[in-house]
Order: structure tokens, then sequence, then C-alpha cells
């Protein structure tokens, strides 16, 4: 379960107003701003908004990658900021960043990550098998990631972030960039993980991907949460008949949620 | 639907990051970039290979300039203008297993394009002036600032000196007075370069080789376990796991200094075996290369060799990407390698600090060992305490960076 309560991020970032200005102004830009939400097990939770409005710092927040601000995260109980080892442990992150290692098989970058996860070597080449079976990489295996097409890398480091067997899941557009084929298995993968009684957090920017899947849907724009609850009650809130126009008329803007 | 978790009171313990250290999952990050740092075949493979051929063809070099030199020493064929006015002087040249060139046409131009190194020309009053005791004239016609040529007219100018001062005393010696009233101060040259140290000169290079190796082997190694990482956007990835930061920063400092290491004993065994092969007495330089020799540079160049990586480390991750890193680190490359050449060329003693300032150190202490000096525990000490520190500072320094907020996602 992921409980998430007013949870606050800015970043400074340096400007330069022209190219011979000699000393760069800093400014304020609130990426997170108290937002608050829960995802429970066996559930898919989907963070829907625009470019920009925040949905990876969340993300990165939740996977200790960046300290808050303010506000407080637990991942089943554990604070994200005070706890990291436990927080790190129970979760499987697909961060923003998908790199993989280049000169090393697929193989090798699943079973990488699963001994940094603490498995002995024989445990993790088991479970690298196992997640290749599952995902179909059978034939890529033991080639170098380098030749590997987006929709394979993106299977590689899906596995990557499963190969511990987290209860926690964190999806940061995870099908960005895929073509519909790929796009479909991703969806089958999200529904199986949910059937294992997982909690998966997702985002994404394109409202179709959120309702095809998501039990519950977080929409945050600015920043800030504009919504949240089930599919239906979002429909009850807005009087709309679809979740399109739902989405629309929550956002303000028709801006960057259509695929 | 929101939930609102119960804020609990400021109590945030900032996790023990001592505590959290493994052995095991340093030892995986080790194994892991060691492997993808071996598998790179473009710039680490080849770089591992420049190093470990570049010894051998600088003994080829040297010894081919060396012999080269020492042939055209050898055979070497004097060219006189009137000779027929000195039969004294050529005989002694040819007594010297010299050759004469008698009356050489257009000499002043040949040696002025360097067909010729040098010429000799006899005044064609030298026979009468020297019987009357009048000063007799021999010109050496050279051109001192050709390198090649130099040697050779050295060679003839010192025969003929010879033979002025052997003349010059007999004639002295027949009119009664000693030799010694013209020469009431004698001036000796006492040249303190043994054999061993002549032959050390040459292969001061060696040093600063040896140096160059340890510093090479790692730099292609160090960008890509930190620059790299970013660029492939590997990182953050890495940090969402139970992997410190410590961890990744010794793992990644070990598989570079294992690299870093194969170059520097690749090289040096590479020196060893080719000064084998290569007749060294031939040269006139009784000069070895053995075991003592070897223990000496691998005790001085391991923990060089251990530092180094740590410094780069920390540098590379400072780049956002390869390309930034890597102008960073081939400034602050050459600026070492130009440490050693100041000493190189430096004229008065080394100040005594010289053997705490690293790369210097190391350079002073390599030459000691070439030259069979005895090194003083001190100086043991300086190769031993100042890498350690430095080292330490770099990686603590690079374990801070690793954990920094923005070196996340290439921002
Ligand atoms: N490391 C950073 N430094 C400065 N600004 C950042 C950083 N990360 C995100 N931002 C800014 O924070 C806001 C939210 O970004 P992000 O969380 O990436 O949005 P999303 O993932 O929803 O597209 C954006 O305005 C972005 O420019
Ligand atoms: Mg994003």
């Amino acid at each position: 379960m992921i409980e998430v309560c007013d949870l606050c991020k800015a970043f400074t970032v340096r400007e330069r107003r022209s190219t011979f200005a000699l000393r760069a102004s800093t400014r304020n830009v609130v990426a997170v701003d108290r937002v608050s939400f829960t995802a429970h097990d066996g559930e898919v939770t989907g963070l829907l908004g625009p470019n920009g409005a925040g949905k990876t710092t969340t993300l990165r927040m939740l996977s200790t990658l960046l300290t808050p601000d303010a506000g407080q995260a637990r991942i089943d109980g554990a604070d994200v900021a005070s706890e990291q080892p436990r927080v790190r442990r129970s979760l499987g992150v697909l961060g923003d960043a998908k790199g993989l290692y280049w000169r090393l098989s697929a193989r090798e970058n699943i079973a990488y990550f699963g001994r940094l996860h603490g498995l002995a070597a024989p445990q993790a080449a088991r479970r690298a098998d196992q997640l290749i079976d599952e995902l179909g990489l059978a034939a890529l295996a033991e080639r170098p990631t380098q030749g590997f097409s987006q929709g394979e890398r993106m299977k590689v480091a899906i596995a990557r972030a499963l190969v511990h067997n987290p209860q926690t899941v964190l999806l940061d557009e995870p099908t960005n960039g895929l073509d519909i084929m790929a796009t479909r298995s991703m969806r089958e993968l999200i529904r199986g993980l949910r059937a294992a009684g997982k909690c998966v957090l997702f985002s994404s920017h394109i409202m179709q991907e959120v309702a095809a899947l998501c039990d519950r849907i977080v929409i945050i724009d600015r920043g800030r949460v504009v919504f949240n609850g089930t599919p239906s009650e979002i429909l009850a809130a807005s009087g709309k008949r679809s979740l399109e126009d739902a989405f629309v008329q929550l956002i303000g803007s028709e801006e960057g949620l259509f695929a | 639907m929101t939930t609102v978790v119960e804020p609990t009171v400021a109590t945030i313990h900032p996790t023990p990051k001592a505590a959290d250290f493994s052995w095991a999952r340093w030892l995986v990050v080790t194994q892991k970039e060691f492997t993808d740092l071996l598998r790179d075949r473009k710039s680490i493979f080849w770089a591992l290979f420049a190093v470990a051929i570049s010894g051998p063809l600088m003994v080829g070099l040297m010894y081919w300039l060396t012999t080269a030199v020492m042939d055209r020493v050898d055979k070497l064929t004097v060219p006189i203008v009137n000779a027929q006015f000195a039969p004294d002087l050529v005989r002694t040249i040819e007594r010297q297993g010299m050759k004469i060139d008698a009356d050489p046409p257009d000499y002043e131009s040949r040696v002025k394009s360097g067909e010729l190194d040098f010429a000799l020309v006899v005044d064609t009053d030298f026979t009468e002036s020297l019987a009357a005791g009048r000063p007799a004239r021999i010109t050496l016609i050279t051109e001192r600032s050709r390198d090649r040529s130099a040697p050779l007219a050295g060679r003839v100018s010192s025969v003929l000196n010879a033979w002025a001062n052997q003349m010059g005393r007999e004639r002295l010696i027949l009119r009664g007075v000693s030799p010694v009233l013209a020469h009431p101060v004698q001036v000796e040259e006492l040249d303190l370069a043994t054999p061993e140290q002549r032959g050390s000169r040459l292969l001061q290079f060696m040093s600063f080789y040896a140096l160059f190796a340890g510093l090479m082997g790692a730099i292609a190694a160090a960008l890509d376990v930190t620059a790299g990482e970013r660029e492939r956007q590997t990182l953050e990835p890495l940090l969402t796991t139970p992997v410190t930061t410590l961890e990744l920063t010794l793992g990644k400092w070990l598989a570079v200094t294992g690299i870093n290491l194969i170059a520097v004993t690749t090289s040096l065994l590479g020196f060893v075996l080719s000064l084998h092969l290569v007749p060294l007495d031939r040269l006139g330089l009784p000069f070895t290369f053995g075991l003592a020799e070897y223990a000496g540079f691998m005790a001085v160049l391991t923990p060089f060799a251990c530092m180094v990586p740590a410094v780069l480390l920390a540098f590379g991750a400072a780049g956002k990407t390869a390309k930034e890193a890597q102008s960073s680190l081939q400034m602050g490359v050459s600026l070492i390698g130009l440490l050693p050449l100041m000493s190189m060329v430096r004229q008065t003693r080394a100040p005594w600090w010289d053997a705490w300032v690293p790369v210097n150190g190391q350079y002073a202490v390599l030459n000691k060992v070439l030259r069979a000096e005895t090194i003083a525990t001190h100086e043991w000490a300086a190769m031993l305490a100042i890498p350690a520190l430095i080292g330490v500072v770099a990686l603590y320094a690079l374990s801070r960076r690793l954990g920094d907020e923005r070196m996340l996602a290439g921002r």
C-alpha cells in the first residue's frame, strides 16, 4: 500500500537571461504541491496528468531518489525519507530513466539487479530465466542489449524492476514509445500484477491508457491533485457521460491528454 | 477519496549509512563493472593493448637510434682539405681507425646542407708555420646545431686536440721545460655518470612512461563507469535498489583500479621483456632491469595506480555527459603529465617537499630505483600515504556526488 500525504517538492533552477548575462538568476519551480492519495494492494492506481504535471517527481520521491521538501509518503508503512533501505527492498521501480547496460545481455542486466536486491547468484539466475520466459524475451536473452528495439528495452527494464518480486510496483509512463502490440502486452502484464495482489501505481499522460486499466485514478495538474477517485466517481462528479469529457473538464484543457 | 496519513512528530532518523554497507553488494558491483569494462573492446581493450606495446616500441626505437649513432662514429670518414700539408695529422687520424677523404669538392656548401657532417681545412702554410713555431691553423667546419653531426664533429675535434697537446708537450720537453709549467692548472673532467647512471638517463623515460601508463590505463574506464552511467540513464534505476552510494563508489573504484593495474603490469612486463631481448651491452650500457627493479617499480606504482582511478572517477562524475567529463579529464591528465617534465628540466636540486608532491615524488623514487640508490623510509612512507590520502578524499567526494539529487536523469 502507498500512502501519500501533502507531499511537496520544489526545484531551484538557474536561468541566464541572455547569453551575455554575467550572473544567472535562480527561480523556484514548484513541481509537486501538497499531493495526497492512497494506492491499495490488488489495485491499479493511475497517475494521470499532462507533461510537466509532476508525475515523475512524485514517483521519484516515492522511490527514494528525491527527498520531499514537506509532507510524507509511506510504502507499506515505511517512510520514504527516513526508512530508505526498507522502502527500496519492497519497491519495484520502472522510473523515468529506463537505461540498460549496453554491453551486458538481457539476462545479465536482469540478474545484476537481482543480486543488488540481495538474491544469491543461482537464485537471481533462476528468477531472470523465469521473467525472460514470461515476457517472451527468450530469443534475445543472451544478446547485448545495445541493438534492442524500444519495446524490447522496455521489457528488459520491467523484468529488471520485478526481479525481486516486489509487493509495490511503480511504473513511470510504461507504454511511452511502444507500438500497439507492445502496449497490449504491457497492459496484460499490469493486469497480471494486479491479479497477483500487487499494489501498482503507474503514471501516464494518455487518458485511454489510464481508463483501460485503472481501478483508481489520481489526476494531477501543475503539481496539484485535481481529482482522486474511481472512474465512476469521476463521471458522477463531473456530470459527463464519458471519461474523456470528464478529464477535459477537470483539467480545463485538452492539451496533452490524448494519444 | 483522500486518505490522510497521520503526520507523525518530526522524528526523522536519517538512515545510518555505515550500517547499510554490504560487502557482498560491493563485490557484486565490482564484478559487474569489471566484466562490463572488459567487454568494451573499442576503448578499454585497445587502450590496454596500446599501453602494452608502446614499451617494446620505445626500447626498439632507442636501440635503433643509439646503434645508428655508434655505427656512424665507428665508420667515420674524415674529409680533409689540403691533407698533403699535414701528413702527421693524417697518420694520427688513420691510426684511430678512421678513413680520409682528401680534398672534398664544395665542402662548405655540403657541410651546410648536411651531406657532410664536418670538414677539416688545413692552411696552405701549415707545414712552414709548424716548423717555424708559428701558430699553424686547422679549421673545423661544422654545423653544431645539427644533432646528428655534433657527436661526429666532437669525436674528430677531440682527436685533433689530443694530437696538438701531445705535440706541444714534446716541444716543451725538447726545450728542457716541464710540460706542467705550461698547464699550471689541470682541469680534469670526472664524469659522475657511471655506466649505470648513463644507462638510466636514457631510461628516465621509462619512469615517465610507467607513470603515464598508470594514468592512461584508467581514463577510458573511469569515464565509462561515471559519465557513461549518466549518459545511458542507468544511475536512476540503480539508486532505486538497496545498493548504497558507498558500495557503488567502491565497486566502481575497484573495477577501474583492476583495469589500471593490468595496464601498469603489462606495460612494465613489455618493457622488461624487450629489454631482455635487446643486447644492451652492445650499447655500452651495463643496465639491468631485473627482478629487484621490477619489484621496486611495482611497489611505487601500485599505490599510485590505486589513487589515479579515484581521482579520475571524481572528475568523471562531474560531467553531465561523457564528452563533457572527457574534456575536463583530459586537461587534468595533461597537467599531471607536465609535472615530471618540470623536474626533468629543472637545473637546481629538487626541494625537500618534492617527494610529497604526487606524480613528482613517484617520478623521483622510480628514478632512484633505476639508479640502484637506496630509498629512505620517509620516501616509502610518502609513496603510500599521499596516494591513500588523495584516494580517500576523492572517493568520499564521488560517493557524495552519486547520492546528489542533481545527478539524476542528466539534469
Ligand atoms: N531535476 C529538476 N530540476 C528542475 N526542475 C525540474 C526537475 N525535475 C522536474 N522539474 C520540473 O518540475 C515540473 C514537473 O516535472 P515532472 O515531474 O517531470 O513532470 P511529468 O513527469 O508529469 O511530466 C516540470 O516543470 C519540470 O520542469
Ligand atoms: Mg514524466
